[in-house]
C-alpha cells in the first residue's frame, strides 16, 4: 500500500479493474506460431493492448507507481489477475510472470531501467536468455564466455548454447565472466546483451520436436554498453538467481500444450476426453492411470495456491521451489497416458493424425521442462539443500580462482 | 451471515481459535503421545489411554465436529483435518475418527433426533466410545460389501444376522451403528454390542483396533433418517476420509522429518548420507510427496466446508494422494535409514504400518481413483 494513501478495498478495485476492463477490452486476434512453429508472432495490435494495460497500471500492481504500478499488496493484485483472466485479457500478473521485467526493475541501472523496463512490459522488445554454453550447463558457474571492460562499454567473446529465442531477440540475458582470478561464482558479471549487431551471429538448432527455437550463439567481439551491466561487476551470479527463480516458477504453473491445433474437448479434462474419442474410457486400467495424472496436475494447483498465502501472509514458502519438478513429472506422465490410450495409434504423426502428433510431441516436448531451466537432478540438489538443508555436494572447484581450475587456463 | 450447503456447521471458530487449539493440542500430545507412549498404548488390549482420551474430550478435540447443543464444538472439516494433522504427526492410538467423527457424522447424517440426543452427548464427551460397522469381510465400504441382512421383528423392532468385518474399534465400542440389508434397502441399526459376538482382528498396525462382529437374530433398533440412508453414511465416510487424509498428511510429514534428520547426522565414507544424492533426491521427491498430500487433504476440508459442488472429487482426490504420498514417504523412509530401521525399536515401521492401514481404510486408492473419475464426469 502506498504511503499516506487511502486504503483501496477489494470491492473498489474489483470495481474499478471491471469498469476499466469493459470500456477498453474488445479482444484481440488469435496470436499463431511463427513459420515452422517458432516463437509467437505478437502483432500490432496485441502490442497497442499492452502498452494501455501498462500505461494504466494494471501490468504490474505490485510494483511501486514511479514504476508503473500501484504499490499494491498480492492479495490485491490478484483481484486484477483475475479480472483480466475472466475476460481473457493479456498483459496483467507480470510482476509475477514478467522474468526478464523483473529482473530489470530489480537490478538494472539508473539509466537503463527507465529505458528497457517500460520496453519489457510492452513486450516492444523480444528476448533470449544467454545463459547455457557447451561447457557450462548444469553447472552454469563454469562458464568461459568472456566480457572484458574497455571504456564505457564492454567487449564479449565466446559461446552460447541452447539458447531459445535468439533468432528474434533484440536482447540476450547474458552471464559473462570478467573476472579469471576469483572462484568460478564470484567472477561473473550480468549484462542486457544487444543482440542485433555484427558481432553476435546466430546459428538455429534443429530440435527434437523438429522445430528450431532454440540457438548457438557465437559471440566475436560483440559491444555491450556499460550501462547494461545489471548489478555490480562480479554480482551477476547473485542476479542470475532472482531471474532464474522467476523463470521456474513460471515453468512451475505451465508448459506448451498440443500443438496440432484440432480442439479436444469443451470444457472436459483433455485425458477424459482422448479416452472417451478413443473408446476406451471404459478401460480400468488406463482410468486408474488418468485419475493419476489429473491428480497431479490438481496437487501441483493446489500447492501453488497454497504456496502464494504463504507468501500473502509472509512466512516464504518452500513449496514454490517444488512447482517445476512437479510439472517435469506432470508432462512426462500425461505424455505417457496419452500413448497409452491411443495404443497403436502413436505410431503416426503428422497432421492426419493430429491426436498422434500431439502424443509424440508432448512426449518430446516434456523434457523442455524436465531438462531447461535447470534439469530434474538440479532441482532435486536445490529441493534438498535449499529446503531440507541437507548437506552440499563435495565441490572440488568451489573455492579455487576460475582460471587455476582444470582446463580454464 | 453464512449461507452454505445444507451440512455445513456454523463458522463458530475463528483461524486463531484453529490456531490456538492446534497448538495446545501438539503440546499435548508432544508431552502424553510420544513414541514411548504410543509402544505401551499399542500394547494393551483396549489400544488406547483412558487418561489422555479424558483431556482429548476436555479440550474439545473428541467432540470437534459434534453440534455444541449436544456437547460438542461444532467445529466443521477445516478444524477437523488440522487436528488429524496433528494426531497423525503422533501417531496417536484410538477411537478418535471411529468415535468422534465416523460414528458421530453418521448420527447427525441420519438425523434420528432420539438417537441425537441420547448418544451424542456421552460420544462429545468421551464417555462413551461409538463406531460404525459399514462393510463385509471383502471390505471396501461399498453397500455391494455389505453382509448385514435385517428382519422386521414384532413390535417395530429389527433382528441383524449376518457378519460386518474391519469395523474399527469394534471391540471397545459401547455404541454400535451397524448398516444392513432391509427389504426396501439399506437401513442403519442401532446394536447392543453385548448382544453381538466380536472377534478382535490381528491388525498389522498395532495402533489400529479391528473386529469382526457375527449377528444372529441380534436385536437392533432402526434408525430414522431424513434421507437415504447410504447417502448418510456416505456423508460419515467422507468426513472420516478427510480426517483421515489429514491424519495422513500428518504422519507422512513427520516421517520425512525424522529421515531427513537422520540423513544429516548418519555419516558414511566420510560424508553425511544426506550429502549422497540418491538420498537427497528421494528425499526431494517425498518433499512433493508431503506436501502435495497436505494440499489435498487441506483442500478437500475446505471444499467439504464450503459445500462446495467440487467436495466430492476433492475428497476422492485427497484420499488417494493422502494416502499414495503416506505410503511412499514411509516405505522409502526404511530405505534411506538402512539397517537401523528393520528394527523393532525403530519408529520408522509404526509408520509404515499405519499407512498401509489408512490406505486401506474407508476404501482403497484404486477405488478412490476410480471415484475420483466419475466425480469428474467420466
Ligand atoms: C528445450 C530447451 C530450451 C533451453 N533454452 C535455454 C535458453 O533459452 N537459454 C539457456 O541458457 N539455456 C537453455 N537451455 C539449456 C538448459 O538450461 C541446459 O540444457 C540444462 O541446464 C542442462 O545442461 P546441459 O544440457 O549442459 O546438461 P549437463 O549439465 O551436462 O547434464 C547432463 C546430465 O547430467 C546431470 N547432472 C549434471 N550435473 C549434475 C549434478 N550436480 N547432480 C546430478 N546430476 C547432474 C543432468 O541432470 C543431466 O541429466 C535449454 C534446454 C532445453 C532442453
Amino acid at each position: 500500500m502506498a504511503d499516506g494513501a487511502p486504503a483501496l478495498t477489494d470491492d473498489a478495485l474489483r470495481a474499478e479493474v471491471r469498469a476499466w476492463l469493459a470500456e477498453h477490452w474488445k479482444g484481440l486476434p488469435q496470436p499463431r506460431p511463427g513459420p515452422g512453429g517458432a516463437g509467437w508472432t505478437t502483432t500490432p495490435e496485441h502490442r497497442a493492448w499492452l502498452a494501455k494495460v501498462v500505461e494504466s497500471g494494471w501490468a504490474a500492481p505490485r510494483w511501486p507507481t514511479e514504476w508503473y504500478g500501484r504499490g499494491l499488496a498480492d492479495h490485491q493484485a490478484r483481484i486484477i489477475e483475475r479480472e483480466f483472466a475472466a475476460v481473457g485479457a493479456p498483459g496483467s500478473g507480470q510482476d509475477r510472470t514478467n522474468l526478464w521485467a523483473n529482473t530489470a526493475l530489480a537490478y538494472a541501472s539508473p539509466t537503463f531501467k527507465p529505458k528497457i523496463v517500460p520496453q519489457l512490459l510492452k513486450q516492444e522488445v523480444g528476448m533470449c536468455l544467454l545463459y547455457s554454453e557447451p561447457g557450462a550447463g548444469s553447472d552454469l558457474a563454469g562458464i568461459r564466455t568472456r566480457a572484458d571492460r574497455n571504456g564505457d562499454h564492454f567487449v564479449v567473446n565466446g559461446q552460447k548454447v541452447w539458447t531459445s529465442g535468439a533468432a528474434t531477440a533484440d536482447y540476450g540475458m547474458l552471464i559473462a565472466r570478467t573476472d579469471w582470478d576469483v572462484p568460478k561464482h564470484k567472477g561473473i558479471s550480468f549484462f542486457f546483451l544487444p543482440m542485433k549487431q555484427e558481432g553476435v551471429e546466430v546459428r538455429p538448432l534443429h530440435q527434437i520436436t523438429g522445430e528450431s527455437h532454440f540457438n548457438e550463439v557465437f559471440f566475436t567481439d560483440a559491444i555491450c554498453p556499460a550501462e547494461n551491466l545489471l548489478g555490480a561487476p562480479g554480482a551477476g551470479w547473485g542476479v542470475l538467481q532472482t531471474a532464474l527463480a522467476y523463470e521456474r516458477s513460471v515453468m512451475g504453473e505451465g508448459a506448451r500444450g498440443p500443438r496440432s491445433g484440432v480442439a479436444e474437448s469443451n470444457g472436459e479434462e483433455p485425458l477424459i476426453a482422448l479416452a472417451r474419442e478413443a473408446g476406451v474410457l471404459g478401460d480400468p486400467l488406463i482410468r486408474q492411470e488418468i485419475a493419476k495424472v489429473i491428480g497431479y496436475r490438481r496437487l501441483n494447483a493446489m500447492n501453488t495456491a497454497r504456496a502464494k498465502s504463504d507468501l500473502a501472509q509472509g512466512t516464504s514458502s518452500s513449496i514454490m521451489s517444488l512447482g517445476k519438478l512437479a510439472m517435469s513429472r506432470i508432462l512426462h506422465e500425461e505424455a505417457r497416458v496419452r500413448t497409452l490410450i491411443l495404443g497403436a495409434g502413436s505410431l503416426l504423426e503428422g497432421p492426419d493424425h493430429p491426436r498422434a502428433e500431439d502424443a509424440n510431441f508432448l512426449t518430446l516436448n516434456a523434457y523442455f521442462t524436465s531438462i531447461g531451466g535447470g534439469t530434474d537432478q538440479i532441482q532435486r540438489n536445490i529441493i534438498g539443500e535449499r529446503v531440507l538443508g541437507l548437506p552440499k555436494e563435495p565441490e572440488v572447484d568451489r573455492d579455487v580462482p576460475f582460471r587455476q581450475v582444470r582446463g580454464n587456463a | 451471515m453464512v449461507t452454505q450447503g445444507e451440512d455445513s456447521r456454523l463458522p463458530v471458530i475463528t483461524a486463531e481459535d484453529r490456531t490456538a487449539l492446534t497448538d495446545s493440542l501438539r503440546r499435548l500430545l508432544a508431552d502424553r503421545c510420544t513414541e514411548a507412549d504410543v509402544r505401551r498404548t499399542m500394547e494393551t488390549q483396549s489400544g488406547y489411554d483412558p487418561g489422555l482420551w479424558r483431556e482429548l474430550a476436555e479440550m474439545g478435540v473428541v467432540g470437534l465436529v459434534i453440534e455444541e447443543e449436544y456437547g460438542g464444538v461444532g467445529a466443521g472439516p477445516v478444524e477437523l483435518e488440522r487436528v488429524t494433522e496433528e494426531t497423525g504427526s503422533a501417531l496417536l492410538c484410538g477411537p478418535l475418527i471411529s468415535s468422534g467423527v465416523l460414528a458421530a457424522e453418521l448420527l447427525r447424517a441420519l438425523g434420528d433426533a432420539d438417537a441425537k440426543s441420547r448418544l451424542l452427548p456421552g460420544v462429545a464427551d468421551g464417555a462413551r466410545l461409538a463406531t460404525a460397522a459399514l462393510t463385509g469381510r471383502a471390505g471396501g465400504w461399498t453397500p455391494e460389501t455389505i453382509e448385514v441382512d435385517a428382519k422386521p421383528g414384532a413390535g417395530g423392532g429389527w433382528s441383524l444376522s449376518g457378519v460386518a468385518s474391519y469395523v474399527t474399534h469394534g471391540q471397545i465400542a459401547d455404541v454400535l451403528l451397524v448398516a444392513a440389508k432391509t427389504p426396501d434397502g439399506i437401513a442403519v441399526f442401532e446394536v447392543e454390542p453385548s448382544r453381538t459376538a466380536i472377534k478382535a482382528l490381528p491388525a498389522f498396525d498395532h495402533t489400529l483396533r479391528l473386529a469382526e462382529i457375527v449377528f444372529d437374530a441380534t436385536p437392533a433398533r432402526r434408525l430414522a433418517g431424513s434421507k437415504p440412508a447410504w447417502d448418510a453414511v456416505e456423508q460419515a465416510l467422507d468426513l472420516a476420509r478427510v480426517a483421515l487424509a489429514g491424519e495422513q498428511a500428518g504422519a507422512g510429514k513427520r516421517t520425512l522429518e525424522f529421515t531427513v534428520d537422520y540423513a544429516k547426522t548418519r555419516a558414511q565414507f566420510g560424508r553425511l548420507i544426506g550429502s549422497f544424492q540418491a538420498i537427497k533426491h528421494m528425499a526431494a521427491n517425498l518433499v512433493l510427496e508431503s506436501e502435495s498430500a497436505i494440499s489435498a487433504a487441506r483442500h478437500a476440508a475446505q471444499a467439504l466446508a464450503d459445500g462446495s459442488p467440487q467436495a466430492a472429487a476433492a475428497i476422492s482426490l485427497a484420499s488417494f494422494a493422502c494416502a499414495d504420498a503416506f505410503n511412499q514417504i514411509a516405505a522409502d523412509a526404511i530405505q534411506m535409514h538402512g539397517g537401523i530401521a528393520f528394527t523393532w525399536a525403530h519408529p520408522a515401521h509404526l509408520y509404515l504400518r499405519r499407512a498401509r492401514a489408512d490406505a486401506q481404510l474407508f476404501g482403497a486408492s484404486a477405488f478412490h481413483r476410480e471415484r475420483f473419475l466419475q466425480r469428474l464426469g467420466a
